[in-house]
C-alpha cells in the first residue's frame, strides 16, 4: 500500500472534522470507505431552528447531508481533484427529536468521468425511518496542486514559517 | 400553551408588527450559529452572511462550506415566509432545492426570496444568493414550507 493510499482516509476525516463548518458544527466522521462514508452530529443547543421545540435547525441536515456526500465523492477519486457539488436536493421526512444524535451516511452510487452521483440519508433511533434523504452531483475536477504530497509541503511550510514567526516575538 | 411558547409567539409577534426581520431571525439560534443578518431595503428583505472562519468548507481556497449556503438560504426562505405572510408560527421544511452556481468566496454571501405561491398549507419560496454582483448568483435554491 502506498503512502498516498494510507494516509487518505485518516486525512480526509481530520479535515472534515477539524476545520471550518465541520469543527464548528462537531460531527464525528465514524466510517470511510470507498465510495461510502457515515457520520454522528451530537445534539447542540446552538443550532436550533425552532426555539419552541428546541428541534435542530434544516440547515444543519443540509450541512451534515452535504459533507458526508461530499466527502463519499473524494473517495472515489484516483487522482488528485476536487468534487465542487453541482446540486443537493433534500427531502425532509419528518422533523428531528430534540437533545437526540443524528447519523448520517452517504453513498456513491453511479461514478462516471465527469460526474458522481450521491445518495444520502439522516436518522435518529431507526434507520428505515429516515429523517430526511438527499441526492447531490459532484463534479470531477483536475487539481495537482491538491495532491497529498503537495498539501503536506505547504502544512510543513507554514509550520516553519509559524514556528519562526513564534521565536521571533519571543526574542523581543 | 406552555410560557416559552407564549414567549416566542409574542416576540414573534412584534417582530411582524414592527416588520423587523432581523428580529425574527433572533428568535432562531441557528441564525446567530451562522450570524446570518437581514435587513429591509427598498422594501425587500435583503439577508447577509459576512464571512467568518467557523462557517468555512475548504480551508485551502478559502471557499464558505456549501451545507452553511444551504443553511443560509433555508433560513432566509423561512424568514421571508414570517415576514411575508400572516403566519404566526415558524414554517415546517419540506424539501429544499440547491444549485451551486459559483464557488462561495471567503467574503459576505447576500441572499433575497421571493415566494411564488402560497395555499393554505404550502408555500414554495426561492432563494438567490450572490457575493460581488447580484446578477452573478453563486446559488440558488427552491423549497416549499408546510404552514400546518
Amino acid at each position: 500500500m502506498n503512502l498516498r493510499r494510507a494516509i487518505f482516509k485518516p486525512m480526509l476525516k481530520l479535515a472534515m472534522e477539524r476545520t471550518g463548518h465541520g469543527a464548528a458544527l462537531g460531527f464525528e466522521v465514524t466510517k470511510v470507505r470507498r465510495g461510502e462514508v457515515e457520520m454522528t452530529f451530537p445534539y447542540k443547543p446552538e443550532v436550533v431552528g425552532n426555539p419552541i421545540t428546541g428541534v435542530i435547525h434544516g440547515g444543519v441536515i443540509v450541512s451534515l447531508l452535504d459533507t458526508c456526500c461530499g466527502t463519499a465523492a473524494m473517495t472515489m477519486l484516483d487522482r488528485p481533484a476536487v468534487t465542487p457539488t453541482m446540486d443537493l436536493r433534500l427531502d425532509y421526512m419528518h422533523p428531528a427529536q430534540p437533545y437526540e444524535p443524528v447519523y448520517v451516511s452517504a453513498k456513491v452510487y453511479r461514478d462516471t468521468s465527469n460526474v458522481l452521483f450521491c445518495r444520502g440519508s439522516a436518522w435518529q433511533g431507526d434507520p428505515d425511518n429516515s429523517i430526511a434523504h438527499c441526492v447531490a452531483t459532484f463534479m470531477k475536477v483536475d487539481s495537482p496542486d491538491i495532491s497529498i504530497a503537495s498539501a503536506l509541503r505547504r502544512r510543513l511550510r507554514r509550520l516553519v514559517r509559524g514556528a519562526g514567526t513564534k521565536s521571533d516575538e519571543a526574542s523581543r | 400553551m406552555t410560557d416559552v411558547t407564549q414567549i416566542i409567539q409574542n416576540r414573534l409577534a412584534v417582530a411582524k408588527r414592527a416588520s423587523n426581520p432581523q428580529a425574527m431571525l433572533d428568535l432562531i439560534p441557528y441564525s446567530a450559529f451562522i450570524g446570518a443578518q437581514a435587513k429591509i431595503e427598498d422594501d425587500e428583505v435583503l439577508y447577509w452572511l459576512e464571512r467568518r472562519p467557523s462557517n468555512i468548507g475548504n480551508p485551502s481556497l478559502p471557499a464558505i462550506h456549501g451545507g452553511v449556503i444551504g443553511g443560509f438560504l433555508e433560513l432566509s426562505a423561512s424568514i421571508e415566509i414570517l415576514y411575508e405572510l400572516d403566519v404566526s408560527l415558524i414554517p415546517k421544511v419540506v424539501d429544499f432545492s440547491l444549485d451551486y452556481l459559483r464557488p462561495g468566496r471567503y467574503k459576505t454571501i447576500y441572499a433575497n426570496c421571493t415566494v411564488l405561491r402560497q395555499g393554505s398549507k404550502l408555500v414554495n419560496v426561492t432563494a438567490t444568493a450572490w457575493q460581488d454582483d447580484v446578477g452573478r448568483p453563486i446559488a440558488t435554491a427552491r423549497c416549499h414550507f408546510l404552514l400546518a
